[in-house]
């Protein structure tokens, strides 16, 4: 399969905040959507920043539509539209503005699709962004990063801080966009319930390393066992992903609900939330 | 760079207006008054101005994320920095047209406003001298500094443009003598001066701001 977006070994050091990227490698295909998980703080801000070259990576290599991308490939730049959370545009300006500014930038700048968008998203083109509530600017960015036709999708935390309807309308512009098979998505996010209904393999990332990556049909597959300590024990060890220790039960994420159930007849199998597959492999110990 | 030349008007747009209207009142008000003094005032005021007002326009990138924002558009950084370096060209251009408004207007109501007419082409040469030396010491400062740290930048990169080009006229008066001669000269080696560090200024710009994370 072809990749859109391709990481290899990517390292990152801050030694002031004693934080680093280890060695992260992920690659999305073409046509697909790629969730890009993890808590606050685990690395998913400075991994689009090492992808778009807004950081500097220290080794690594990251390759977008097959090419190694350097700060002069403005080519490169056509084809991707990036969404951050938050104030991505000065306030100042109206969208009417925004439009004239991104016509000078972007070669294939599409005003009339731009417009359409306005419209479909009830923006006025001469309120300031400023006066625009929270959904009304992330709107406003999705709109920017489609009108040049891009064919990637990079999106930071773009659904956080929306109420659960913007939310939705965003996830089928999302699901829209993928429709073209030369299109993907690199959407990262701490929602995860977004992301189980939208991403074709989620990537989970904790500490600045990669815990994972799965496809989102594998992921229907995962399973949590309650069991008790006796239980536990009995477990076959290669059936364990990583277990969390409770108060009275030891939670163990398996790759294979059905095969678990099967063979531990006795044990609860319970289907399992992205949520929680992030809490077992943040908080719980890996095998 | 068209698209960065409209985003730096919008920038400092508000500014500007505000600006102007200020000095068309404060130049009826030079021009309807015979005083040398205040006309070299309005001069030097007008040409630093609107250059100080143009890069601080670059400070306003980052009350958002568009500074971040702008380094994902098919753009290069060093052409981010040359739209910077040429907006202040074009705001000094505006800043000139207003000064020699003035003075040209209070030259045909009052006649020559100075002693000498040649000491108006000085007067002009110290407020160009003045913006591109601003200039030429705040963009590589501001990148350096980072953003939070702008307003120190901007006022020392004004008083350094300032305390060059009173050295630069001080060195000169050192070695030349008075005279019509020495003024167009003296103009002409403040410009030059102040060209040169403003041109210079621009790679190692470019150098900072490529090594600058967002």
């Amino acid at each position: 399969m072809e990749n859109i977006l391709e990481l290899q070994e990517i390292s990152k050091a801050f030694p002031k905040s004693n934080f680093t990227l280890d060695k992260l490698s992920f690659s999305l295909p073409y046509g697909a959507i790629l969730g890009f998980v993890g808590e606050n703080g685990a690395g998913k801000t400075t991994t689009i920043g090492c992808i778009l070259n807004t950081v500097r990576k220290d080794s690594g290599v990251v390759k977008l539509f097959g090419k190694e991308m350097q700060d002069d490939d403005t080519d490169i730049w056509e084809k991707i539209g990036v969404v951050y959370d938050g104030d991505n545009f000065p306030g100042f300006w109206t969208a009417k503005q925004l439009s004239e500014v991104m016509s000078g930038i972007y070669t294939q700048w599409d005003n009339a699709l731009f417009q359409k968008y306005l419209e479909d998203f009830h923006l006025s083109s001469k309120q300031k962004i400023k006066d625009y509530s929270r959904g009304m600017t992330m709107k406003l960015v999705i709109a920017v990063a489609l009108s040049h036709h891009p064919q990637l999708l990079i999106l930071d935390e773009a659904t956080s801080g929306l109420d659960p309807i913007m939310r939705d309308e965003m996830l089928n512009i999302f699901l829209e966009f993928v429709q073209e098979e030369s299109h993907s998505i690199l959407l990262s996010s701490h929602i995860t319930s977004d992301l189980e209904k939208v991403a074709d393999y989620i990537t989970f990332i904790h500490n600045g390393k990669l815990i994972m990556t799965v496809s989102n049909n594998d992921l229907s597959n995962y399973a949590v066992m309650r069991c008790k300590e006796s239980q536990f024990l009995a477990l076959d060890p290669s059936d364990i992903i990583a277990y969390r220790k409770r108060d009275f039960q030891i939670d163990v994420l398996v790759s294979n609900g059905k095969e678990a159930q099967r063979k531990y007849k006795n044990s609860v199998v319970d289907h399992v939330s992205v949520d929680e597959i992030m809490l077992l492999l943040v908080k719980g110990e890996r095998v | 760079m068209k698209g960065l030349l409209k985003n730096n008007f919008l920038a400092i747009c508000s500014n500007v207006k505000a600006f102007s209207a200020f000095m068309l009142m404060l130049g009826i008000f030079v021009v309807a008054v015979i005083s040398p003094s205040l006309l070299i005032g309005y001069v030097l005021l007008s040409i630093v101005g609107f250059s100080v007002i143009a890069v601080t326009s670059i400070k306003k990138e980052f009350v958002s994320k568009w500074g971040k924002y702008k380094l994902t558009l098919p753009i290069k950084r060093a052409n981010i920095v040359k739209s910077y370096f040429i907006s202040q060209l074009i705001w000094l251009i505006v800043g000139t047209i207003f000064a020699g408004a003035s003075i040209s207007l209070s030259w045909l109501l009052h006649g020559c406003p100075f002693d000498n007419s040649i000491d108006t082409l000085s007067v002009f040469a110290l407020g160009i001298s003045v913006s591109l030396l601003t200039g030429a010491f705040f963009f590589p400062l501001f990148y350096l500094g980072g953003e939070e740290k702008g307003e120190v930048s901007l006022v020392i990169s004004l008083l350094c443009g300032i305390g060059i080009t009173l050295g630069i006229i001080s060195t000169l008066n050192l070695y030349l003598t008075p005279g019509i001669t020495t003024i167009l000269l003296g103009a002409a080696l403040l410009i030059i001066c102040s060209l040169l560090m403003f041109a210079l200024s621009y790679p190692l710009t470019v150098s900072i701001y490529k090594k600058k994370e967002y």
